[in-house]
């Protein structure tokens, strides 16, 4: 009996033994490489052909590594590398994982200044100085997407300058029983449903105040306060008016996308990686797009630079991790590719887009440049990452707030009471 | 006379008078061989069963004592701090609120469908037996599978409200936008799911009502319903017991159906249910010890209820 029970053991840590022995050499894969997990998420846009091709020219430039590609199961990547993190999993290399929380706990590498010398914005999304996400390329969000036939049946010849203005093409378009938002949210992309409040928010707090979310991690500032009410008093306004369809909130995003391009709203305000979307899959109409109006017309741009991939500090081999990285997000080819696939705005020195980009992104790219030269850049409510950033998880909290705005359960104040208080809690 | 001296020459000799018997063990001795064998066999399902059920619950427990943030370190012992402030969360006692809504609604819906459809399969024809696998069908399907295909049917733009549309209603319900409403589309998506499970229990214990009874109760007069209330139905009481419990313990962890149609919306928490809350509250916003909190009082919530429920109708089986 006790011979039986030792042989039992004795296979058990063999089994055992052999398991670990296994997984340890599986990080130096054969020829002397190193492996590094890499974490993708992919959408219609980034599809896993996308990913694999982009990898493959990466890898051809760093040799001694070899990419074992993870892919989140839906678009939230940061949620999924949390749950990653939880289990002792976090993978080595992650793409467009917002750093907040994970910086701050040491769980990132930070990349040096000399790493960041080719970026154009090298110290966006800093956290206390220091870079932990690539800042490869910038979004505009939103931008107006509009169909320019709904417009001429409406009879309105010019998109809106002013907030007034764009107030009078909603009640235009509704006169001709015309939906003027189309917006979605439904299942796990809430996130979508955030883009009008993420325009309020620019052109009514963050014009005045470009810092606001720094003064309000300070406590100088509140999301009760008169300035931050009345930007997300303007979306309750636009839901209660039925410019926003509250059933929309049930589409998906892709759904959403598909609601647009069959006709069932005149405007989409979304990300500027729909240009290319609007361009690569025509819909049957002519897309068209402007920035979100201010009240008096002051231009307001606000964007997004950052999105790029980010190393574990507990990597296998973190310098050659970085160096994967930068070669990943810094290939030329590979921006090309981001830029057609996903209508991404390099921010990488001495990158020019393809000639041959369609109407809908040079449009979109003609924003962000005007936004440039009036320095009229602000950050995109909800997007920002570093410093002046959203407590980690907070973005979600208002995206599923947003959604009772738009279905009348809170009132613009109730929803500034509900960030303070969520804030509250994601920060004890 | 001669048969007790048969009796008497059968009777096998006693062992110790048994030079043979001296050298074999007795049952008895060989009884801890047995157990130790058995033990052996037991031990890898006693050692994946202690790590992957024993040890996360315990380490659940833990943690539910602490106030662990991967983002937020260090890791402090709080006591029960956490659950104090479960009792005053208006998201998670709103998520407890729609966890017992959609078990209630799945519990009885799925029940009595199952029942109501199993008594019209309950027949041995190849249509029949046929249509028992369509029922069971959404039973192996994927959850995952199934939200996807409901939530196509369900969205503004689905079929159902195309379908209601093209027969003339101009304004359909916003079956997962309205918050009113979402709740209990995703219970009826549950309970769609379910009822296949509920059929073939159903059916199971129907077959094993003796035709002789219901024979009997015909020639005393009984009709088909007082044949099915007075012999069918307490017949049936085990298939309850188990479709009952299984409902139960499906609506208290509902979560797969939340994360993929509604994301715990439209807006904050309509649909959002315990599990899910669980899961948010630890991978969104963080707070791990919290959220193990969270888990431990679902734990407590669906052992009690499971174990009440099983009672009361375990009872109901023996009074039967």
């Amino acid at each position: 009996m006790r011979r039986s029970l030792v042989f039992g053991l004795v296979t058990l840590l063999s089994v055992t033994g052999c398991g670990v022995g296994a997984q340890q050499a599986g990080t130096q894969a054969s020829g002397g490489k190193v492996e590094l997990t890499f974490l993708v998420f992919e959408t219609p846009n980034l599809d896993a052909a996308f990913w694999d091709a982009a990898i493959a020219r990466a890898s051809a430039k760093v040799p001694g590594v070899t990419i074992k590609k993870l892919v989140t199961p839906n678009v939230d990547r940061t949620g999924y590398a949390k749950q990653l993190d939880a289990s002792g999993d976090l993978p080595d290399i992650l793409q467009s994982v917002n750093p907040a929380g994970f910086a701050q706990a040491g769980k990132f590498a930070a990349f040096t200044d000399q790493e960041l010398s080719g970026f154009i914005a090298p110290k966006a999304g800093a956290i206390d100085g220091k870079v932990y996400q690539l800042p490869y390329n910038t979004q505009v969000i939103p931008v107006v997407y509009y169909n320019k036939d709904a417009f001429e049946k409406a009879g309105i010849t010019e998109t809106p300058k002013t907030y007034q203005e764009l107030l009078d093409v909603c009640a235009k378009l509704k006169a001709k029983d015309v939906t003027p938002f189309v917006l979605g949210g439904g299942g796990a992309d809430t996130w979508a449903d955030m883009y009008p409040l993420t325009g309020t928010v620019a052109t009514d707090v963050y014009s005045r105040t470009p810092d606001w979310l720094s003064q309000r991690a300070a406590g100088k500032v509140k999301f009760t306060d008169p300035d931050f009410t009345k930007a997300v008093q303007k979306v309750a306004d636009l839901a209660a008016k039925g410019y926003i369809d509250p059933a929309g909130l049930s589409r998906s995003y892709a759904d959403t996308e598909q609601a647009f391009r069959d006709g069932k709203g005149a405007m989409y305000p979304m990300g500027s990686w729909f240009a290319t979307s609007a361009d690569n899959d025509k819909p049957g109409f002519e897309v068209g797009a402007f920035p979100w109006p201010s009240d008096d017309g002051s231009p307001v741009t606000p964007t997004f630079t950052g999105g790029g991939t980010s190393v574990s500090a507990t990597a296998e081999n973190v310098e050659l991790a970085k160096k994967w990285a930068l070669a990943f997000d810094e290939d030329k080819a590979n921006n090309d590719a981001f830029v057609k696939a996903d209508g991404s705005i390099p921010a990488i020195k001495g990158y020019t887009p393809p000639a041959d980009m369609g109407p809908v992104y040079k449009a979109t790219v003609d924003i962000y440049q005007q936004g440039m030269k009036d320095n009229s850049i602000v950050n995109a409510f909800s997007q920002e990452t570093g410093d002046g950033s959203l407590p980690p998880g907070l973005a979600d909290k208002a995206a599923l707030a947003v959604q009772d705005l738009i279905t009348g359960k809170k009132t613009a104040a109730q929803f500034g009471a509900y960030l303070d208080d969520q804030w509250a809690k994601a920060t004890q | 006379m001669a048969d007790i001296d048969q009796v008497i020459r059968t009777v096998p000799p006693r062992a110790d008078r048994d030079p043979a018997s001296r050298r074999r063990p007795s049952n008895r001795s060989r009884l801890p061989a047995k157990l130790g064998r058995a033990a052996l066999f037991a031990l890898p399902g006693l050692l994946a069963y202690g790590l992957f059920v024993l040890v996360p619950i315990g380490m659940t427990a833990y943690y539910s004592l602490t106030n662990r943030n991967p983002f937020n370190p260090p890791t402090r012992f709080v006591g029960l701090r956490n659950y104090g402030e479960l009792l005053g969360d208006p998201e998670f006692l709103k998520a407890l609120g729609n966890t017992v809504i959609i078990t209630a609604i799945v519990t009885v819906l799925a029940n009595v469908g199952g029942l109501v459809i199993a008594t019209l399969l309950d027949r041995p024809t190849k249509l029949y037996l046929a249509l028992r696998g369509v029922f069971f069908t959404p039973v192996v399907l994927s959850s995952v599978v199934i939200s996807v295909i409901w939530q196509a049917i369900l969205t503004d733009d689905g079929l159902l409200n195309s379908l209601l549309r093209a027969v003339g209603v101009s304004d359909p319900p916003g079956w997962l936008s309205d918050p009113g409403i979402a709740l209990y589309s995703i219970a009826w998506i549950i309970t769609w799911q379910m009822l296949g499970f509920c059929v073939v229990v159903y059916l199971a214990g129907l077959q094993g009502v003796p035709r002789e009874l219901r024979e009997a109760a015909s020639i005393d007069g009984a009709g088909p319903v007082e044949r099915f209330r007075n012999v069918t139905w307490p017949m049936l009481a085990p298939a309850l017991t188990i479709n009952t419990v299984m409902l139960l313990i499906t609506g208290f962890k509902a979560y797969d159906q939340i994360q993929v149609i509604t994301n715990g919306g439209p807006g904050t928490g309509a649909t959002a249910t315990m599990a899910f809350q669980v899961v948010q509250t630890a991978f969104t916003g963080n707070r791990i010890g919290y959220s193990s909190a969270m888990a431990a009082v679902m734990l407590a919530v669906v052992a009690t209820v499971s174990v009440i429920v099983l009672r009361v109708l375990q009872r109901r089986e023996v009074e039967q």
